[in-house]
């Protein structure tokens, strides 16, 4: 951060930036009811996600179905004891993309900067348009996009916007449904008091309790906190991310461009890992971060690729490319499974840190090449449908009821001091 | 050892051998070529373990005996040699190369390093006519697949039955097999997996009109003519039933411009996505239309005249696969068969009626959208 008034003319990093968060209000719902008008379209009571005869569950539900305590994650069979008269349909994947990529299109005509975190929150930008949108406020500029994605796209969304993208996500939550909530520059601070720590993005339930632990609750709680006592309790980098959230600090940029390169997820052991059981525990609990990162935006992976650090410092990778694209938990495990032998089989020695990544990442819904052969024994396919629905299903189970309600059995108890970036 | 040879069979033998020479390797005495000196002229040999190649050349040996030197230096030297002979002499494990005024010394290794090619014995073998080894290899070779997950698709699978040569290929997505009648020498009936690496130094030494002895022992095959030999690793594992994923009930047919549709493939491709080059072709009576949508680039529609008196079918197919099998049909006109939007297609050549049309057959199977 700079100090003000240390030069004469503002440079852009003086200048508060800003971005804006724009969250599809029940996305599934909306494109559910846009693609059956008659039918999903007349229902006020809808849940997505699941069958009438009550299997599966709950994708997203209508806001008229929330007040009967409908979630999504729920099996619908619970959702439709408590709301008896909803209406289920099943989740219209292909056309949520479709309509994803729709506003993605129209918000590249409205902003410099887009990017998509997810299939239906889209950053945005604007700083420096000041003077193009002739000193327009941000909450004009807010209202004015939302408008038009209504007109264009037909979907409705609500808008965070702040100086910072952690705090413009935080005020959409408090914009929702179809409003618009802007935090102006130097108020980050007020509206963060507002917040438990455990709502802040990037606050899992283990963190949170480990801030309860130390009677630390609320983001008021952690104000008083030196930055170099958090960086003792919780190591440099993440005290240091603890002490700048809770001020609404977020430096990370808006990035244009939807299309990520690769997603991965490592970990650096607190003491070296020696036999191979315990890395492949790691492994199971690494490769599950990976693949719900990857269906969260709706991409398939080609490649796997596994990296190894040993006590040495001597990292090493290995990948495998394999047959079409994967996205569920078994088949980046399995890949990420061989790969790992391969390397320990070449050097076994204790490991201080363990990663497993994936990229060739393509839409979730692309093309799929035909293949000619029977799948044979010899050659199994990497995944099944069956495969994608499970991970799926876990998926759901744990926006719904956090990552701790659905863990695979051997993983065993984590050790919290662990880090995972 | 000690021979004088002439700079052109010495650029020969180089020429021949250095492509084996693997680019990176463990164990150094890969990089170099193996000289034999005898009686009879020289033989040259490099490998790479999985492919070798060994060619004889004449030369004036004044003693025999055998070295290895380092591949690359010795065909970087002899690519600026003067034309005039070549004398090539070994001390300890040094060769002394002296060519006019030029005078080199290069450091190589005991010939005892360098490993044994595959001893086939080439009287139990077969012969097959240089002309059609090549064509088979040049329509086939192409199809095979890279990647690693079916170690026997890596390969292109060699039949030899029902007095026919086979060789067929494909990567699971699509598929090249071309048939040609074998001469009356052929009384062998087997199957080979064979790597692509080794067919590509067959089409490369071998000449049109050869007559290239092919023998197999064990693992291993080989190929002879001319004092050039090719020895290779067979792929081991069986290859899957072809035949059976070959459409039979393929019941549309377009007869189509070969040109024609290869610039329509690709001019409309230029806007399919990079990653699955997925294009739409529909075709009605004597039309064939193009379409291709990709989300954040644009579209593409085009249209050529075709013969068609089929149902109405709509089919999308990778551009890549379609162009790379056009490439090879040869013929100016294309046959292409269909069923359904998701079953096989096929893509044959079609000639005049006095045209000789090689029995050859494409396949590509096509994209669908998942659901």
């Amino acid at each position: 951060m700079s100090t003000p008034g240390s030069s004469s003319l503002p440079t852009p990093e003086d200048r508060p930036r800003r971005i804006l968060l724009l969250d599809c209000d029940a996305f599934f719902v909306q494109v559910a009811r846009r693609m059956d008008p008659e039918g999903a379209g007349r229902a006020r009571l809808l849940i997505v996600g699941g069958s009438s005869s009550g299997r599966g569950v709950v994708t997203s539900a209508s806001y008229e179905a929330r007040p009967y305590g409908v979630r999504s994650g729920m099996p619908t069979a619970r959702a439709l004891r408590l709301c008896p008269d909803a209406t289920v349909v099943p989740v219209p994947r292909s056309a949520c993309t479709e309509r994803s990529r729709a506003i993605r299109r129209r918000l590249r005509t409205l902003a410099p900067v887009v990017q998509a975190a997810s299939i239906d929150e889209f950053y945005l930008d604007l700083t420096g348009t000041e003077r193009l949108f002739r000193g327009e406020s941000l909450q004009a500029s807010a209202e004015r996009i939302r408008k038009d994605l209504l007109e264009h796209t037909g979907i409705s969304v609500s808008v965070g916007g702040a100086t910072a993208r952690m705090v413009a996500k935080l005020a959409a939550g408090r914009a929702k449904p179809a409003g618009v909530h802007i935090v102006p520059p130097g108020g980050e601070g007020a509206f963060m008091e507002g917040f438990e720590l455990g709502q802040i993005p990037g606050v899992g339930p283990k963190l949170a309790e480990s801030l309860a632990r130390r009677g630390l609750r609320t983001v008021p709680d952690l104000l008083p906190v030196s930055e170099a006592w958090l960086v003792r309790w919780f190591g440099e980098t993440r005290g240091r991310w603890l002490w700048e959230r809770a001020r609404g600090i977020d430096p990370t940029p808006v990035v244009d461009g939807e299309e990520r390169k690769s997603i991965s997820s490592e970990r650096t052991f607190r003491e070296d890992v020696v036999d191979d059981p315990a890395l492949e525990r790691h492994l199971v609990q690494l490769a599950l971060s990976v693949g719900r990162q990857l269906r969260k935006k709706g991409l398939r992976a080609r490649t796997v690729t596994l990296k190894l650090r040993d006590h040495d410092f001597r990292t090493r990778q290995a990948s495998r490319t394999v047959e079409g694209a994967v996205e569920s938990d078994r088949a980046i495990r399995e890949v990420a499974t061989e790969l790992l032998s391969e390397l320990r089989a070449r050097r076994r020695v204790p490991a201080r840190l363990l990663g497993v990544g994936v990229s060739g990442l393509r839409e979730g819904d692309a093309p799929r090449q035909l293949s000619l052969l029977e799948e044979t024994e010899a050659a199994p396919p990497p995944e099944t449908e069956r495969d994608r629905k499970l991970s799926h299903l876990g998926d759901a189970l744990r926006d719904r009821f956090g990552d701790e309600a659905l863990r695979p059995g051997r993983v065993l108890e984590d050790d919290p001091e662990d880090r995972e970036d | 050892m000690n021979f004088t040879i002439t700079r052109q069979n010495l650029q020969k033998g180089l020429a021949a051998v250095s492509a084996t020479i693997p680019g990176k390797t463990t164990l150094p005495v890969l990089s170099n070529i193996l000289f034999e000196a005898d009686a009879d002229g020289i033989r040259m040999s490099a490998t790479d373990l999985d492919v070798g190649v060994r060619i004889r050349v004449p030369a004036d040996v004044k003693e025999a005996g055998s070295l290895t030197a380092p591949g690359k230096k010795i065909q970087e030297i002899a690519r600026e040699l003067p034309d005039q002979p070549v004398q090539l002499n070994s001390r300890g494990d040094q060769v002394e190369i002296r060519c006019g005024k030029s005078h080199f010394k290069l450091n190589g290794l005991p010939a005892d390093d360098f490993p044994e090619l595959p001893q086939v014995g080439f009287e139990g073998g077969w012969t097959a006519e240089g002309r059609d080894l090549l064509s088979l290899i040049r329509h086939t070779s192409f199809a095979v697949s890279t990647e690693e997950s079916r170690p026997v698709l890596n390969g292109v699978l060699w039949e030899l039955r029902d007095g026919e040569m086979r060789m067929v290929a494909t990567n699971g997505h699509r598929l090249a097999r071309m048939r040609i009648p074998a001469g009356p020498s052929m009384q062998t009936t087997t199957q080979l997996i064979v790597p692509p690496d080794a067919l590509q130094q067959v089409q490369r030494l071998f000449a049109e009109d050869a007559e290239v002895s092919v023998a197999r022992d064990g693992n291993q095959l080989g190929f002879s003519s001319g004092g050039t030999e090719v020895y290779t690793r067979l792929i081991e594992g069986t290859y899957p039933n072809y035949e059976q994923v070959i459409p039979k009930d393929n019941d549309k047919h377009a007869f189509v411009n070969r040109k024609a549709l290869e610039s329509a493939v690709k001019r409309v491709a230029a806007v399919a996505s990079d990653q699955t080059h997925r294009i739409r072709m529909e075709f009605s009576q004597d039309r064939m239309v193009f379409n291709v949508l990709t989300p954040d680039l644009g579209e593409a529609h085009d249209e050529i005249e075709v013969g068609y008196d089929g149902d109405p079918i709509s089919i999308g197919f990778n551009a890549n696969y379609l162009l790379e099998v056009l490439r090879y049909v040869g013929t100016d006109e294309v046959k292409m068969s269909f069923k359904a939007p998701e079953r096989a297609a096929t893509v044959e050549p079609m000639g005049g009626e006095d045209d000789q049309v090689p029995d050859y057959l494409c396949l590509v199977m096509p994209l669908r959208l998942a659901d």
